[in-house]
């Protein structure tokens, strides 16, 4: 990790977030007027809703492997989102140059009634891959899958571990400079799990530059260089990674739990 | 110097990817979740096309059969069966674009979740794929134009004006509905019930000449009257009503353009609400 932190110091800056705020309504059931919808996005926090970002500001450099912490709830994964353009900040600016592949809710995007080969052209093909390029990475990402024999399966057939390892597989090939990591890694089989560690760490020495957000304190140390600490919505310490784990350690009271 | 030495460290730099234009993206997911709505309708029906015309071809052989066999009817013109298709299609288009459109984010949530392809591609690619079925569908009516002697006119050169208004109609529409039935579920069903109400409003099984006089002008309000003038002028130049057109074109227009207003205030909810 040592000789990416060398490289990274007059890398180009590919991820600006700048005082980045996102508001969410505290009761989902909770009654909305037209007037709520048409009122300006600007306007102070309205009752029944709270702050689940606000103010946070960060650089990211190429390159850099980025680790997110929090207790649950503090805007880990708001954060990620933002970064990964699936939702609009309500102030300030997220900027992203260059692609993003976001291993956030992975699964969510195949299509029960298809097949797995047709799954992965779709979901390649929305995260903006051509036809061309799917073709020459098909092999490869079906064998990383390890779905050689199921190819022609509809999608809803498979396990959940089949799943995820579709999913991962498509993902992680996306040759996207930017990799989002949002917990996914906890689910699978040990087998693919090292398979997942291996790729990422492969993707990492390629120049990728990585936002990933865990609660395990031994894979946040395996793949980050810096650490962004959240809570209460905002971005309470920007720092080396291990300076923000004993930070977190010490206000949480003791270790964090490692799941293995 | 020093992003020299950090190239010299990187083993396998990403591979260069050409750039892509927006119009280049939004074409490519516009067509994926159309050619993906199309797959999956046929992948787990075994009669696929044949759906999407024995529905209005059913439709319109009742009301032939109750305005021709039953009822003495003085409405629309002859063949009957032709006038009801040239109606009854693009009602089928509309109808099944402005339906689904309620449940455009909804169906959809976890891919809206998680990628990041522009917004609008998710309504569009209702009105698209609606909109392939119906172009699928025409052959049906030439069939019955041929067995029942329907003369073509040069009218059917209005077809791609007709098209092109529908379109920007229901997209206009459909941009106003999936937003807003995020938060007000209760939308879904007042759409199916208002879309209802409308079939037997707007000019299908009679023609907005067959309205008294007076009406036809409040009719024509409903941008389907001039549309659907519009495609029936292929057959029957008479129908086309050119007050009616023009009245459609303009309330087309207005309605995508409030829908593109709606749509954009309203994303940022929509994305966190799906």
């Amino acid at each position: 990790m040592a000789e990416q932190l060398s490289g990274v110091g007059g890398a180009d800056v590919v991820i600006r977030v700048s005082g980045a705020g996102i508001r969410f309504r505290r009761n989902r059931r909770g009654r909305r007027s037209f007037k709520d919808l048409f009122a300006g996005r600007n306007r102070r926090s309205r009752p029944g809703e709270f702050w689940a970002l606000r103010g946070v500001d960060v650089e990211v450099r190429a390159g850099e492997a980025i680790g997110v912490v929090g207790r649950n709830g503090q805007g880990k994964s708001t954060l990620l989102k933002l970064v990964a353009g699936v939702m609009l900040p309500d102030e300030g600016t997220v900027e992203v140059h260059g692609g993003v592949a976001p291993l956030i809710e992975i699964t969510g995007g195949f299509v029960d009634d298809l097949t797995v080969r047709e799954n992965l052209y779709l979901t390649a093909g929305l995260h903006g891959m051509s036809r061309a390029e799917i073709d020459a990475r098909y092999d490869e990402i079906i064998d990383f899958a390890e779905l050689r024999d199921f190819t022609g399966t509809p999608y809803k057939h498979l396990s959940s571990g089949m799943k995820v390892r579709l999913a991962f597989s498509v993902i992680s090939r996306l040759e996207e400079p930017i990799l989002l990591v949002d917990e996914v890694l906890a689910v699978g089989d040990k087998g693919f799990r090292d398979k997942c560690y291996a790729r990422i760490d492969e993707l990492l020495r390629g120049g990728r530059t990585l936002f990933f957000v865990s609660h395990n304190e031994r894979d946040l140390k395996r793949f980050c260089t810096r650490g962004l600490y959240l809570d209460g919505g905002a971005l309470v310490l920007d720092a080396p990674i291990g300076e923000v784990l004993a930070a977190y350690n010490r206000d949480t009271g003791g270790g964090t739990a490692v799941v293995d | 110097m020093r992003r020299a030495l950090a190239l010299s460290l990187v083993t396998t730099a990403p591979p260069p990817r050409p750039p892509r234009t927006p119009a280049q993206v939004y074409r490519q997911s516009l067509w994926l979740l159309t050619a993906r709505d199309l797959r999956v309708r046929y992948a787990t029906s075994f009669l696929g096309y044949v759906w999407s015309v024995l529905d209005p071809l059913v439709m319109a052989i009742i009301y032939w059969f109750v305005f021709t066999q039953i009822v003495d009817r003085t409405i629309g013109e002859e063949p009957y069966i032709v006038f009801l298709l040239a109606g009854l299609l693009p009602w089928m288009w509309f109808n099944g674009a402005v339906g689904d459109a309620t449940r455009a984010f909804i169906k959809d949530a976890k891919l809206v979740r998680s990628t990041r392809i522009p917004r609008t591609v998710w309504v569009n690619r209702i009105v698209l794929s609606k909109g392939i079925e119906f172009v699928a569908a025409i052959p049906v009516i030439a069939i019955f134009a041929v067995v029942f002697g329907a003369e073509l006119t040069l009218g059917v050169l209005w077809l791609p004006v007709a098209i092109l208004l529908q379109a920007v109609l229901t997209v206009g529409l459909g941009l106003i509905i999936a937003p807003l039935v995020v938060f007000f579920r209760d939308l879904e069903r007042a759409v199916k019930l208002i879309l209802r109400f409308l079939f037997y409003a707007s000019p299908i099984i009679y023609g907005l000449s067959d309205l008294p006089a007076g009406l036809d002008l409040w009719a024509s309000f409903n941008p389907l009257a001039g549309i659907i003038s519009l495609y029936r002028a292929a057959f029957f130049p008479d129908q086309l009503d050119a007050r009616a057109v023009l009245i459609a074109a303009a309330m087309s227009l207005a309605i995508l353009g409030l829908g593109a207003l709606v749509f954009r205030r309203m994303v940022r909810a929509v994305l966190k609400e799906v």
